[in-house]
């Protein structure tokens, strides 16, 4: 279907490449400012709802909820053994997706890899490439982060500190909850602030039990704090409060919008001021500078499905493609006087990329529940979070950092424990009584940005539209290794002191990428020299480009970043704005 | 062939051994009840070379020639499922929760070629088995001696390169996933709460006033 013409004669205020909770955020705040704004967006804007059909049942879905036989998710085992490209072996397959695609409800979301094909190191990139990107999608825990993070350089020596301090984006978080909407539980800890929260949704009893078995060794376990809306928005007609309907882990997203996603929590209300003009199917190949200032210009963009080339001139350009493909947006768009990428002065764009290393966990049983009458556990979107305990008052002798653990517990749709051995009557016995019992976690851990983990660009691959693919040179370091050695045996204490049955105990990390928390490629900075964007997301190198996402953190802490992008972004955009006004851009 | 107990097969059979006896007599015992391979292609089907016993179980349906399992296979594949997963006091089985039919669109559908070949070796293995141990068919064996069989697969699932084992793991696999992804499963045998519209999701105030 080809796109609505967009006038692309006219200078836009803004343009802004990605929808995502990035991209969003920035249309939101500009438009709302009366700023003119482009949104491009590579993938489609998909009939949302039609996808995820939340309330779904599987023996009502032609494949059981999973996705079709024609198609391919790439698994652990996968990612493990081969080396991307991934695409080659599976030409059978009609569609190629990563490991999050392996549902019904997401394959249309997530990317084909053969017609985005990435090079070098193993990692399981997930992208989605459609109108709100990820967060269609996202696991939903919304944390700050907080000066333990922010000014971690000045706790234990590594690394740079962050530009700004918590106090300077404390009233932007707030800004984010009640414009957006959080649930959770105040629990005043300087080191996972509170947000604004509505409405909590309660743990069951196994979690309880959890809590309480933690309490006496000093660690907390809260209610997940997630972004989703459970008292509902007056100021937006496009999401409804949750109503607890279940299912909502699994892989897929929330089709009455009360989880937080960027088209109807931010892109909606920005068409409605007037000001936006949203374009999908943009694929942005370069981003042009005026060879005499040096300033951006616009952006060179293909049709994503009629592969006609275009470009469209803004004041100021905001990128916002996603921390791997702002990177790569960046790098390839070289000038004469940007000869290693644009706002790449420092060499670091592509650089000091992080994220959080997942894999080490544990599952158990609670005893006390095994055969009890069913009850309703997943009703709410999502289970518990287990707070940061490491290198916060002490320092732990063999890892610097911390992390923290997402789980939940009891029933599910599809049971827990069909792992059982043996098969019959006992079998299905089994499962019955015990499916409601089973509590689990994984660790979430900071992975250290270092500069030697990084994106460039391969001389030879492309994508399907021609645009060199990134190649990676990303690995673990022992940090993360005995960071996830210490996360295997804290689970297991932490279980044996709820009394929990323990009934097995994780000590693999997954590949490098699984989180899809990826971070840091264009990292913020006082010193130009080591850093690409100041403490609002400006480059250093040229004034009226801006990058808004994942790629400016300086850091990955072990909180879930997307609340943080969210609200730096609209933190830097209010600057912009200023700064337009005032005719410094 | 007398039934023997479930439970002796834990001490006595060493799989090795045994499959030897029953792959080498399998042939001249069974003969043309040797389940015929099922169709490869969305072309017409091969026909059961021998006459049923008894009509096809859902004979009632109207057909696609692109099923993948013959008439006999599916029986056999309903009682083989109906033994991993059978209907107790408490709530209907496989072959209520139509796991069959879950199968043989798995199987028509996947594009893995091993885990089709692994159904098509493992089917008449598995006949070959019950002859061995029960000196009959799968079919005409009686629950538990349909229980004897699957039970030297299951305590020898560690001898994953054997046809037979996969086949048993792939066969108890694609069993619980159509049981517990089908009404019966969810709603019958699990009763679950969720995916409604609720006021309040309850939660847990006190774990030990739940004990109680």
């Amino acid at each position: 279907m080809p796109e609505p013409e967009v006038d692309l004669s006219k200078t836009y205020d803004a343009v802004v490449i990605g929808s995502g909770a990035a991209g969003g955020m920035a249309a939101h705040v500009l438009t709302g400012k009366g700023l003119k704004v482009l949104l491009l967006e590579a993938g489609k804007k998909l009939p949302i709802e039609q996808e995820l059909r939340s309330m779904e049942w599987p023996y009502d879905n032609a494949n059981r909820g999973f996705l079709p036989p024609d198609s391919h998710s790439l698994n652990f085992n996968e990612y493990t053994i081969r080396r991307p490209p991934y695409g080659p072996g599976f030409e059978k397959s009609k569609h190629l997706h990563s490991y999050i695609g392996s549902g019904d409800y997401t394959k249309n979301i997530v990317v084909d890899e053969r017609e985005n094909p990435y090079t070098g190191t193993n990692y399981a990139w997930v992208r989605a490439r459609c109108l709100g990107g990820k967060t269609n999608i996202w696991g939903r825990l919304a944390l700050r982060l907080s000066d333990y993070d922010f000014k971690a350089k000045d706790r234990d020596g590594y690394g740079e500190n962050w530009p700004i301090s918590y106090s300077d984006l404390a009233p932007y978080y707030d800004k984010v909850d009640l414009y957006l909407g959080i649930t959770g539980v105040k629990e005043n800890l300087d080191y996972l602030p509170d947000s604004i929260f509505q409405r909590p949704t309660k743990l069951n009893c196994a979690e309880v039990t959890l809590k309480q078995g933690i309490q006496k060794m000093g660690r907390v376990l809260t209610q997940y704090r997630a972004g989703v809306t459970s008292d509902g928005l007056k100021h937006n007609k496009y999401r409804s409060r949750c109503y607890g309907r279940g299912a909502c882990s699994r892989k897929g997203g929330c089709d009455i919008h009360a989880a937080f996603d960027s088209p109807t929590g931010l892109i909606y209300p920005a068409m409605d001021t007037g000001n936006l003009t949203l374009r999908p199917n943009s694929t942005v190949r370069e981003l042009t500078v005026d060879p005499t200032t040096g300033k951006a210009t616009g952006v060179h963009f293909i049709d994503s499905q009629t592969m006609k080339d275009y470009h469209v001139k803004a004041r100021v350009v905001i990128v916002a493609a996603s921390t791997l493909e702002s990177a790569r947006l960046l790098l390839l768009s070289k000038s004469r006087q940007h000869p290693n990428g644009l706002g790449n002065s420092s060499g670091h764009v592509g650089h000091n990329f992080c994220e959080h290393v997942m894999g080490p966990g544990i599952t158990g049983r609670a005893k006390d529940l095994v055969g009890k009458p069913p009850t309703l556990d997943d009703g709410r979107p999502g289970g518990f979070y287990l707070t940061r305990f490491r290198n916060l008052k002490e320092k732990h002798p063999k890892f610097i950092r911390g992390y923290g653990f997402e789980g939940g517990s009891g029933s599910t749709m599809f049971p827990r424990g069909t792992d059982a051995p043996g098969f019959g009557a006992a079998f299905k016995e089994e499962v019955r009584k015990n499916h409601g019992a089973y509590v689990e976690m994984g660790g979430f851990g900071e992975v250290l940005a270092r500069y030697e983990n990084h994106v460039d660009l391969d001389p030879v691959v492309k994508d399907k539209w021609g645009i060199p693919a990134l190649r990676f040179h990303y690995k673990f370091g022992d940090n993360e290794r005995r960071m996830c050695e210490d996360m295997k045996e804290t689970a297991k204490e932490m279980f044996e002191a709820a009394g929990f049955e323990i009934l097995h105990v994780n000590d693999r990390m997954l590949t490098e990428g699984w989180s899809i928390h990826e971070l840091g490629t264009a990292r913020m900075g006082n010193d130009r020299k080591t850093s690409v964007l100041n403490q609002f997301e400006q480059s250093h190198d040229v004034k009226n480009l801006f990058v808004v996402d994942g790629s400016a953190f300086v850091n990955a802490s072990c909180q879930n970043p997307t609340w943080t992008i969210m609200a730096l972004c609209w933190r830097s955009c209010d600057y912009l704005v200023d700064e337009m006004k005032k005719g410094n851009l | 062939m007398s039934v023997r107990n479930p439970s002796d097969f834990r001490k006595e059979i060493d799989l090795r051994q045994d499959r030897r006896q029953w792959l080498k007599t399998s042939a001249t015992l069974l003969g043309a009840s040797v389940l015929p391979m099922p169709a490869e292609s969305t072309e017409a089907a091969p026909q059961p070379q021998s006459t049923p016993k008894a009509p096809p179980r859902h004979a009632h349906e109207t057909r696609s020639l692109a099923r993948f399992f013959t008439p006999d296979q599916h029986a056999l594949v309903d009682e083989l499922t109906e033994t991993i997963i059978p209907e107790d006091s408490h709530s209907g089985g496989a072959k209520a929760a139509r796991v069959t039919d879950f199968i043989d669109k798995t199987l028509r559908e996947t594009q893995d070629e091993d885990q089709k070949r692994t159904w098509k070796e493992g089917l008449p293995l598995i006949d070959s088995m019950s002859h061995h141990y029960n000196g009959k068919s799968f079919l005409d064996a009686s629950p538990e001696e349909r229980v004897a069989v699957l039970t030297v697969l299951s305590e020898n699932e560690r001898m994953a390169g054997l046809p037979e084992v996969k086949f048993f793991k792939d066969l108890k696999h694609l069993t619980v996933i159509g049981y517990y992804t089908s009404k019966v499963g969810i709603h019958d045998d699990l009763q679950y709460k969720g995916n409604r519209v609720l006021q309040e999701y309850v939660g847990c105030d006190d774990p030990a006033a739940a004990k109680t």
